[in-house]
């Protein structure tokens, strides 16, 4: 065998070897999806979490490592059946398939927040099972913990098969998953067979993530790698089908060591999005679709009956006037630098969720990827203002334009796909653009950041202080603000309301439905790119993880909390997030944790957000500035 | 040959084995209040369905003034002056009353997203203007009182003439009802019949799909019968009282009928 034969199949036995671990991965989101209907972005989560509870059982409790792979894998089976009796299974009588899938999101920010604060930010590796020497397979190394992870998705799929063509719990489930309301008369529990699928695949999830420790370290964030490669292989196999899971996981994964092998492991990430976008595209129903695998039409859209928060002239004038009173205020009765800071971080944040607003709020479409435009706009001003001299404002606005030219893309790709494509291929976007930001060292200055960025400087007014940035922030928002209440009250808003709600009768009242989504989607890109700008400028630094996919899910929350739909509520939920780390700083290392758990109660309790439910106290309370212009809330159903 | 409103040339459309719409050619005159009846299945929602380009027929063509239907986009068909509702009332959740019926308008805003963004003067006169409109039409079916309620706060019989006064709010030429009646009382239903009599009297062309027979035979100038996918008869609503294939249809005594 010569040299290039050999690299060959040593690049192809690496991605079958990935590929078994995506396998394992996939499969629990198409056990999660063929039982719920509900794609289940935490998946990945309980990978690291077994990886790091094994870690501990190990190293600190001195356990045998069968014993301690054991107890990870159980114990990531409690937690995933507590969470899913707890949160995910009483939800899905309650929210819209976009509630459900924001709601996994706050699950796998939940549960990512857990292991910062029990295990830290570090990456853990675990002891090969079987010793570091690699072995020779054809000619190639391999190391031996490989057969480790190939042989356990091997038991995995077969124990999968036994129990689905064997057993009567494998009936009850397939029975729960094909016609839920017969199985219920027939006397099965459906809610207590989607608790159980939802633990068998934190279950499987772990011992993938037990398994590939040994040689991948993890930290609590690594969690997105997982959810997203397992999902673009339950995606491209085909969703709901156990055998397309593992296809789809065996062919991303070779697909990926190819890619890294003969062009750069910057393009793996790339690859495997667009290998997403093709399947969507052209096999929409993935490549080793079976019969069956249709579980997503036969979970009917439930239609949503969301609050109805409007504030109409005065009432509404002298809310935003008080409000814009206090705001022009602050900084004179702010003396702490710290703070004085945050304030201008909530502002720059709450530009890019007045986008995040108009697209979620109106449109009722779910991005995952407003950090991915944070950071071409980030990027492209920083870069432009720093290594070349360029104004800022010409970086700005080209940043724009760069964020606007994806965003217009995006949504022509995912435009003629239903369901909730566009928010996945929105979180393979932000990663894709996240591995670009951490690959290309030469331009962006990689994982360390890009550093020593100028202040902002516009027709030679220097915006470097604290306070003269907050002002030119706050001076953007009263316009934006008054831009969109402008629109979102004319027929602008109307469309964007009526898609949300019902997009067949919108459709036969004549409003293009994708023409006005793709405008949604243009604007909230624009003003995260305009959000990731401002942000870099009043850092000087800029590194992924400031405009990462956390940032995305951290926007999501904010605006959920804040109130979907209103505005000026979002802000409630940008503050309350910025502000508290700062007031109380031993709280800086829970925040993750804190995100996840206020998106997970906000939907249980709060699905108006803060806002609204200020809004309706002050309504009960007949506040006469508020009542003046608020309606009965709508009850819910 | 004169224009039709609609025009319908050997249309077919197949569910697996099934014919819901089985060779059906009719045309409706421009200005009449056409109704279409049938016993259950008979497939009047399917060629609703097809007229309104929710479904692919399998074969024929629909001509909408004369103008063969485009191919694709549901918004097209209402961009041409086609508007329909819904066999149950699909108000917009989470909107009020009046913005339901202002999203009616969508297809006739003039002002650009951005003169709304702007509050140009121009975007915001039309929304005034579109606002008296749409409250003179809530003003007529009696719910002026409800404007700022949510739509689906309203009573069913309430949302069912909401979702008719938003398709007006399309100035549709042509106004495809899906039994409007349904699920209304006795008094809403008498209500309804003169709402029917003041639209088409104000040019626009009907065509209703309709269980409740006294308001068909009330208010239609014309009724078409469909049964297992097929015409079987069409005329002034006597002529059909009297027609026995209808009776047979309905009543399905004979064996053959179907």
């Amino acid at each position: 065998m010569n040299a290039a034969t050999q690299a060959a199949v040593q690049i192809v036995i690496g991605g079958l070897l990935q590929g078994s671990l995506f396998a394992l991965v996939a499969l629990g989101f198409a056990l999660v999806f063929r039982m719920t209907g509900v794609i289940n972005l935490s998946q990945g989560a309980f990978c690291v979490l077994g990886a790091l509870l094994c870690w501990s059982l190990e190293e600190t409790l001195h356990l045998p490592v069968p014993l301690a792979i054991l107890g990870a894998a159980l114990a990531s089976m409690l937690l995933g059946l507590a969470l899913g009796a707890a949160v995910f299974v009483p939800a899905l009588s309650r929210l819209p398939n976009s509630g459900m899938l924001m709601l996994t999101a706050g699950l796998l920010t939940f549960v990512q927040g857990l292991m910062l604060v029990s295990w830290g930010g570090d990456p853990y590796a675990l002891r090969p099972l079987s010793g570091e020497a690699p072995v020779q397979v054809l000619g190639v190394r391999v190391p031996t913990q490989g057969f480790w992870i190939a042989g356990t998705a091997a038991i995995v799929i077969g124990a999968f098969w036994y129990l689905f063509a064997r057993t009567t719990l494998g009936k009850a489930l397939q029975a729960s998953a094909e016609n839920p309301t017969a199985a219920r008369l027939m006397g099965i529990d459906v809610e207590g067979m989607s608790v159980m699928s939802f633990g068998l695949a934190a279950t499987i999830g772990a011992l993938g993530g037990i398994m590939v420790a040994p040689i991948l370290a993890l930290q609590f964030d690594t969690s997105q790698f997982f959810t997203i490669s397992g999902f673009i292989s339950v995606a491209i196999g085909g969703m709901g089908s156990f055998v397309g899971a593992v296809a789809g996981g065996l062919v991303l994964g070779v697909a990926e060591q190819l890619a890294a092998g003969y062009i750069s492991g910057l393009f793996s990430n790339a690859l495997a999005l667009g290998l997403l976008l093709v399947t969507l595209l052209f096999r929409p129903s993935g490549l080793f679709a079976i019969g069956g695998a249709r579980r997503s039409d036969v979970r009917e859209e439930l239609h949503i009956h969301p609050a109805i928060v409007r504030l109409r002239g005065r009432g509404a004038a002298a809310l935003g006037i008080g409000m814009l009173a206090v705001i022009l205020a602050l900084p004179l009765l702010v003396r702490d630098p710290g703070l004085m800071g945050s304030l201008v971080i909530t502002g720059i944040l709450f530009i890019g969720v007045l986008g995040l607003d108009v697209l979620m709020g109106f449109a009722g479409q779910v991005s995952l990827g407003q950090g991915g435009f944070m950071a071409i706009g980030g990027y492209v001003a920083a870069i432009l203002a720093t290594t070349y001299g360029w104004p800022p404002i010409v970086g700005i606005a080209l940043g724009c334009a760069a964020s606007l030219v994806c965003a217009l893309l995006l949504s022509l790709a995912t435009m003629r796909l239903r369901g909730h494509y566009l928010a996945l291929a929105t979180l393979a976007f932000g990663l894709v653009v996240d591995s670009l930001d951490v690959g290309m060292m030469q331009t962006t200055g990689g994982p360390s950041g890009l550093v020593d960025i100028p202040s902002l400087e516009v027709a030679g007014i220097d915006f470097g202080s604290d306070r003269a940035m907050y002002y030119l922030v706050v001076a953007l928002i009263v316009v934006l603000v008054l831009a969109l209440v402008g629109g979102m009250r004319s027929s602008f808003g109307r469309a964007l309301m009526a898609i949300r709600a019902d997009r067949l009768a919108a459709g036969a009242l004549g409003i293009n439905v994708a023409r006005w989504k793709m405008g949604a989607f243009a604007i909230s890109a624009v003003l995260a790119s305009l959000a990731g700008s401002l942000y870099a400028f009043y850092f000087h630094y800029l590194s992924p993880e400031m405009v990462g996919t956390q940032r995305s899910f951290e926007m999501i929350t904010m605006l959920v909390i804040g109130g979907e739909g209103t505005l000026v509520g979002p802000l409630l939920g940008v503050a309350l997030l910025t502000l508290l780390p700062t007031l109380v700083q031993s709280l800086a290392l829970y925040k993750i944790l804190a995100e996840g758990l206020l998106l997970v109660l906000a939907f249980s309790f709060l699905p108006e957000g803060m806002f609204g439910g200020l809004a309706r106290l002050a309504a009960r309370l007949r506040a006469p500035a508020v009542a003046a212009g608020l309606e009965p809330r709508n009850e819910a159903r | 040959m004169s224009v039709h409103a609609l025009e319908v040339k050997d249309l077919s459309k197949s569910f697996g084995g099934l014919r819901a719409i089985d060779r059906i050619s009719f045309e409706i005159p421009v200005g009449g209040l056409s109704a279409l009846i049938g016993p259950n299945g008979s497939g009047k929602t399917t060629l609703f369905n097809l007229i309104t380009n929710l479904y692919r027929a399998d074969a024929g063509r629909v001509r909408l003034f004369g103008d063969e239907m485009s191919e694709s986009g549901d918004w097209r068909i209402a961009a041409s002056g086609v508007v329909r509702t819904f066999q149950t009332a699909r108000v917009f959740p989470g909107m009020t009353a009046l913005e339901n019926v202002l999203s009616g308008a969508h297809r006739h805003v003039r002002a650009a997203p951005w003169q709304q963004l702007l509050w140009l003067g121009r975007a915001r006169e039309e929304e005034r203007a579109l606002a008296a409109e749409a409250d003179a039409l809530l003003e007529l079916v009696g719910l002026a009182a409800f404007r700022d309620t949510a739509a689906t706060d309203l009573p069913m019989g309430a949302q069912k003439l909401l979702e008719v006064v938003r398709a007006l709010m399309a100035r549709p030429r042509l106004l495809l009802l899906d039994e409007p009646a349904a699920g209304l009382n006795d008094g809403e239903t008498a209500e309804l019949a003169l709402l029917l009599r003041a639209i088409r009297d104000s040019g626009v062309t009907l065509l209703v799909v309709e269980h409740n027979m006294s308001l068909v035979m009330g208010v239609a100038d014309e009724v078409i019968v469909l049964d297992a996918g097929a015409v079987v008869a069409r005329g002034t609503p006597a002529e059909i009282q009297r027609n026995p294939r209808v009776i047979e249809a309905y009543i399905g005594q004979a064996e053959g009928a179907r």
